[in-house]
């Protein structure tokens, strides 16, 4: 039987406290990290891309639409890469509707269609009305569902000023002007390119989406099939800045600071796990006596 | 007999989405619009079955004693609560202000925060991976220690230099393996398509 069975009780609480101390430590260093203001970091951090080309592509495609456009925003974000694209995907929809046009939401996956739900309610809160902004819901069976839309993307249940301007114009993808794909790893624009290009040829389409799907989706920017495309955190960052409408405040965008701070973090993680084995080697005795 | 009728399907529905692609026929494209309704009424009937099947495997958990009782009764109180908000009587089904409500405050922050959990998860299996000493993560990790110092957010002549490096690994090694990758994945994809349209090979009857 143990002499002190308080402090027998303790230990595995103790012993659990300091294997997350660790993870404690690095939520609090990354929650301190992300109060330092911006303009402290100075010129010495900077994650906005210098080069405005792709940031300057966006610009121009919304400077192309005609005054009350009618503009698709397919929101099929997905939540893995959401918090990425977030700070671009809430400039872009503040840009156009600072340019007078028209957005009519709508999603062809379960994750998007819970996205674009938490936008709406913010947008709904920040005062849009159901003449700047119109929700097309959830169209299922994702690339079933957009070839499905082509033809009809306006519900029956669905009303107001935009849902009557779309119908006006047939309901079909032919009404909208540009369509704005916030692209996730379920649906990505690819699809849009593959299956929506070939059946409406004249639909403009840009893209935001995460950087993983770079690569996939580059091409389609240098033949012309995508208008414009942001894909990586510099170049969405890079188009922020140039935003007037966009919201700067520390919540609605990604900090210098924490960024570097994680980065850090995982660089130091990776190192120290790739040198562990060789400092091992060439110290056994050490290693022995820390453990 | 099994297989020709499968095999039938998939050919007759597959040159009717392809002609339609292909051919402006008002025809043809009302035939393939009917396929494409009936591909999303069968993709809604297989989400339907599935959450179906999710709730009747933890069903009997409730009844049991142990951790999974409490876990079936968050899932299905989950999938109940949800069904309520969307079924019942005057709702506007997935755009019910309830449904909006539960799906933006409570399902949104919830499966964010676990996704959040990715970073400290990779840094944990990194250190696992390479204690087991393979080359395969010593090689990996390897090449995601330089791509994050690349990518390090530093202003300036450094800065620069550093964005210019990444968007070079980006744009030619990545994108070469990547596009190797969806190049090798559709060669696979045709060749299955045909061997299943063909009856070669197959093993289901």
């Amino acid at each position: 039987m143990s002499e002190n069975p308080r402090s027998d009780r303790r230990a595995p609480a103790n012993a659990a406290l300091r294997q997350a101390a660790p993870v404690l430590a690095l939520l609090v260093l990354l929650a301190l990290a992300s109060l330092v203001p911006s303009d402290l970091a100075g010129a010495a951090l900077r994650i906005a891309s210098a080069d405005r080309t792709r940031a300057g592509g966006m610009d121009a495609a919304f400077a192309r639409l005609p005054e009350r456009a009618l503009v698709l925003v397919a929101f099929d974000a997905d939540l893995g890469t959401y918090a990425e694209t977030r700070p671009v995907v809430r400039a872009a929809i503040a840009d156009l509707r600072a340019r007078g046009a028209r957005l009519a939401i709508v999603s062809f996956t379960a994750e998007g269609r819970a996205l674009a739900v938490a936008e709406l309610l913010r947008l709904r809160r920040l005062g849009a009305g159901s003449d700047e902004i119109a929700d097309l819901g959830f169209a299922g069976a994702a690339e079933a569902g957009l070839i499905g839309a082509i033809s009809g993307i306006v519900p029956r249940a669905a009303e107001g000023s935009i849902a009557e301007a779309i119908r006006s114009r047939g309901a079909d993808l032919d009404a909208f002007a540009l369509v704005l794909v916030v692209s996730g790893g379920d649906l990505s624009v690819r699809s849009w390119v593959e299956q929506v290009l070939p059946r409406v040829p004249d639909l403009p389409i840009v893209a935001i989406a995460p950087t993983f799907l770079e690569p996939e989706l580059a091409p389609y920017l240098r033949t012309g099939q995508l208008h414009a495309l942001l894909a990586t955190v510099p170049e969405g960052l890079a188009y922020v800045d140039g935003v007037p409408a966009a919201d700067r405040s520390r919540a609605a965008t990604v900090g210098a600071m924490p960024m570097l701070l994680g980065l850090l973090v995982a660089l130091g993680v990776m190192a120290q796990s790739l040198l562990a084995p060789l400092m091992r080697r060439s110290r056994p005795d050490r290693w022995r006596r820390i453990g | 007999m099994r297989r020709s009728l499968t095999a039938g399907l998939a050919l007759a529905t597959g040159t009717i989405l392809l002609l339609d692609l292909l051919i402006l026929n008002p025809s043809l494209e009302l035939v393939a619009g009917g396929v494409v309704e009936l591909l999303i009424l069968l993709a809604a009937a297989a989400a339907v079955g599935g959450a179906a099947t999710l709730a009747a495997h933890h069903l009997p958990d409730l009844a049991r004693d142990g951790p999974d009782r409490w876990g079936a009764v968050m899932l299905l109180g989950g999938m109940g609560l949800i069904l309520v908000a969307g079924l019942r009587p005057g709702s506007n089904g997935s755009s019910d202000p309830a449904v909006n409500w539960l799906v933006s405050a409570l399902l949104v922050p919830i499966a964010s925060s676990l996704f959040a959990l990715v970073f400290l998860f990779l840094l944990g299996a990194i250190r696992r991976g390479l204690s087991i000493g393979t080359r395969e993560a010593t090689i990996t990790v390897v090449a995601a220690s330089v791509m994050v110092a690349l990518l390090l957010p530093v202003g300036g002549a450094p800065g620069a230099a550093l964005a210019t490096a990444a968007a070079w690994m980006r744009d030619v090694p990545l994108a070469a393996v990547f596009r190797g990758l969806l190049i090798g994945i559709a060669i696979l994809v045709s060749v299955s398509a045909a061997r299943i349209l063909l009856g070669v090979g197959s093993t289901d009857d």
